[in-house]
């Protein structure tokens, strides 16, 4: 056997330095091999079998303890209950009905402990660190499965808010989830639309022409500046971006009466401008930009340079397609923020307001239009759920170098 | 005298260095320049200008009068309601801003080991409250002041209470639900970001832990995890004291504008009435002024305290 078949065959396939000092061990015959594992698709169907046996328990336990029940009810005098199961014929207590309640109740619990259990063991990673107790994660997994119910139930409760009918929105005890679910309030939604006094599309075209330039622009714009800021050491250029950084915490609440004081001296109340001017200059998309263009190697760059390469060129055919991911997440932030705006102390002609400002005046209606409003709720809310949905990926990649450096 | 005139030496030849730098690189500027004129008037000319008119009375109709520190003055000293707003702003922003940018970080930690397919299910759950524009109005349903409303037919239903609470109106429940409110909507781009920067932190760093002997996850989260996450918990901070300190749509949503004896009363809301339905616009912009600086203060505060963490 050559020199390098024999490295081959005792090379260590991980590089972990934990595993590696246990696979040393084990070729010096410290440790004895160990058992492989069992697999994760033979865990599972022993579990399923395990769990169907104790079902089945719980069934014939269930029907026994309501036979009993019933013959209790049917002749309450009689002392013993006749049991006929297939060829057995036999007579019990009807005091046994206790123990069976109890053996019910148990099976119930090691039903619900044991699906946790395999649940959790199918859930771990292969791999599991040697410092995660077993009960830190049971513990963990229970929390956080709590937790996300609490946190989801007020979204599905206004999913299946909107499928009820009018009259079950006043019914006592009032339930989460329709008895007889319809699509009627998104038909009424779709009739009131067509009676509004400008025709509906146009709330939609102003709320789509305003965000498509504003994104648009806000990404150039943004990382325009981002580029520079991160990649080159200029006088001023720190020290603007700790302004950003602090703008960062400028709400909309904060500047919204002096900005309404400056947007009237430019003359740009009741126009589109007024929503989409502000929307280029978002901090959030700036600091976003440069922090994850920081990651981009400086030699790139430098060879770009060398090459002779302008400015912009290397901004526009090298730095711009290596960070996708941080323009994609700035476009979807600002596309939530846009589409979220309701600009009703800016804009106030008719024709020119923004979609959710229209539904948010059907659903205004009163007490007739509860259905319909819960309709506009789903609507408004799903768009930008969704659009998180589809790009969540890019997202994170990105907000991975959000971190902020004192 | 010597020393005095060699400093100023050194800041003239900076000054001189610094001009002959920007000279060479003014392709920089001009990169930055668009986004500098729209950042500077939106974003930095209001904060001037908010500063200006709060030493001004001015109602958009008149010319700004100047008339010194008269509204911080009025603002402390007479107007009950902005002690109360503040009272209520402090509430919440205690309340929710440390306890929803610790959950933020415990989900992301918990969340972190999870298998991919389920992470991401978990991160959309956590996450889709904050962006789901309004979803907090579906709060006006499960509050609801008579027996209709879920919370208060569960409460009916097991005898708790003989009759309907009003939560939405009663000044001694108001602040608790939009307190529940604003926490469910806390987990937002901080929490996003947590999530990213835990998967980014290097591995090797845990590794060279179990070897070093780190017995439990506590001790792996304070001594490995907490200390690599730093500039992710700088970012969480600056996002949760925004998010804390400007809550407003919650309360004008739920608890009515203006709401029962000003109980759901914010310094934000206070803004807005004196801003837009009064047009004080001088006395709006001393409160925001108060907001802004009490906001940037938190932050100083906050990232002193971060710089001690896991050394």
């Amino acid at each position: 056997m050559s020199k390098k078949e024999i490295t081959k065959f005792v090379q260590p396939k991980t590089s972990n330095r934990a595993e590696l000092l246990h696979f040393q061990a084990q070729l010096r015959g410290e440790i004895e091999e160990e058992k492989p594992k069992m697999s994760k698709g033979r865990f599972a169907l022993i579990a399923l079998i395990i769990l169907a046996v104790l079902a089945c328990l719980l069934v014939a336990c269930n029907f026994i303890a309501s036979g009993i029940e019933n013959w209790i009810a049917e002749n309450p005098e009689a002392k013993t209950v006749p049991i006929q199961f297939l060829f057995f014929n036999f007579e019990l207590s009807t005091d046994t009905i206790s123990t069976f309640l109890f053996i019910r109740f148990q099976l119930i619990t090691v039903i619900v402990l044991f699906g946790l259990f395999a649940i959790i063991k199918l859930i771990q990673p292969k791999r599991r660190k040697p410092n995660r107790s077993f009960w830190g994660d049971l513990g963990i997994y229970l929390m956080l499965f709590i937790v996300a119910i609490a946190m989801v139930f007020p979204l599905v409760f206004s999913v299946a808010a909107s499928l009820k009918p009018l009259d079950e929105f006043f019914r006592f005890p009032p339930r989460v989830f329709p008895s007889r679910a319809t699509f009627d309030n998104f038909s009424d939604l779709i009739v009131i639309m067509g009676q509004s006094f400008v025709p509906f599309s146009r709330y939609l075209i102003n709320t789509v022409f305003i965000t498509l330039v504003g994104t648009l622009g806000h990404v150039i714009i943004a990382s325009m500046a981002a580029f520079v800021l991160s990649k080159y050491d200029f006088p001023g250029g720190k020290t603007f971006f700790g302004i950003v950084v602090t703008a960062l915490m400028f709400s909309g609440y904060v500047t919204g009466i002096p900005n309404y004081v400056i947007m009237s001296r430019m003359g740009m109340i009741d126009t589109y401008w007024a929503i989409i001017l502000p929307a280029f200059a978002a901090p959030i998309g700036l600091f976003l930009m440069k922090q994850s263009m920081e990651s981009l190697p400086s030699a790139l760059i430098e060879a770009a340079h060398l090459d002779g390469a302008s400015e912009f060129r290397i901004f526009w055919t090298i730095v711009m397609p290596n960070v996708k991911p941080a323009w994609l997440t700035i476009i979807i932030f600002s596309v939530q923020s846009l589409w979220n705006t309701n600009a009703a102390t800016v804009i106030y002609t008719e024709s020119k307001k923004t979609l959710v400002y229209a539904l948010g005046q059907i659903q205004a209606g009163g007490i007739a239009r509860t259905g319909v409003a819960a309709a506009v709720q789903v609507i408004v809310m799903l768009v930008p759920i969704t659009i998180f949905i589809l790009s969540q990926s890019q997202i994170l990649e990105t907000m991975a170098s959000s971190g902020l450096k004192d | 005298m010597q020393s005095s005139t060699s400093y100023w030496a050194i800041k003239k030849e900076n000054l001189r260095y610094g001009w002959a730098k920007a000279k060479r690189m003014k392709v920089c500027y001009l990169f930055l320049l668009p986004y500098t004129v729209l950042f500077f008037t939106f974003f930095i000319l209001p904060i001037c200008t908010s500063i200006y008119y709060s030493f001004t009375y001015y109602n958009i109709l008149e010319a700004p009068r100047f008339i010194g520190f008269q509204n911080y003055i009025n603002l402390v000293l007479q107007d009950e309601v902005f002690l109360t707003a503040v009272r209520n702003t402090f509430v919440i922003a205690v309340i929710t801003g440390p306890i929803g940018y610790i959950l933020s970080f415990l989900f992301a930690w918990f969340i972190n080991e999870l298998p991919r397919w389920l992470r991401t299910i978990a991160v959309v759950v956590f996450y889709a409250p904050s962006i789901a524009g309004g979803a907090y109005t579906v709060f006006s349903i499960i509050f609801r002041g008579d027996a209709y409303g879920w919370l208060n037919a569960i409460l009916l239903q097991f005898g708790l209470v003989d009759a309907p609470l009003l939560f939405l109106l009663d000044p001694r429940y108001i602040m608790t639900v939009i307190i529940i409110v604003t926490l469910w909507m806390s987990m937002g781009a901080g929490f996003l970001s947590f999530v990213a920067g835990l998967q980014g932190v290097d591995r090797s760093l845990y590794e060279a832990g179990y070897v070093d002997g780190i017995r439990n996850r506590w001790q792996e989260l304070y001594f490995i995890t907490l200390p690599s996450m730093k500039p992710m918990l700088l970012f969480g901070a600056v996002m949760s004291i925004t998010s804390a300190f400007n809550v407003s749509d919650v309360p004008r949503a739920l608890a009515g504008y203006p709401s029962t004896d000003y109980a759901a009363r914010t310094i934000v809301t206070h803004l807005f009435d004196y801003g837009f339905s009064r047009f004080e616009m001088g006395y709006a912009s001393a409160i925001a002024t108060v907001l802004f600086l009490v906001m940037i203060l938190c932050n100083k505060a906050i990232q002193a305290m971060l710089r001690k963490v896991g050394t």
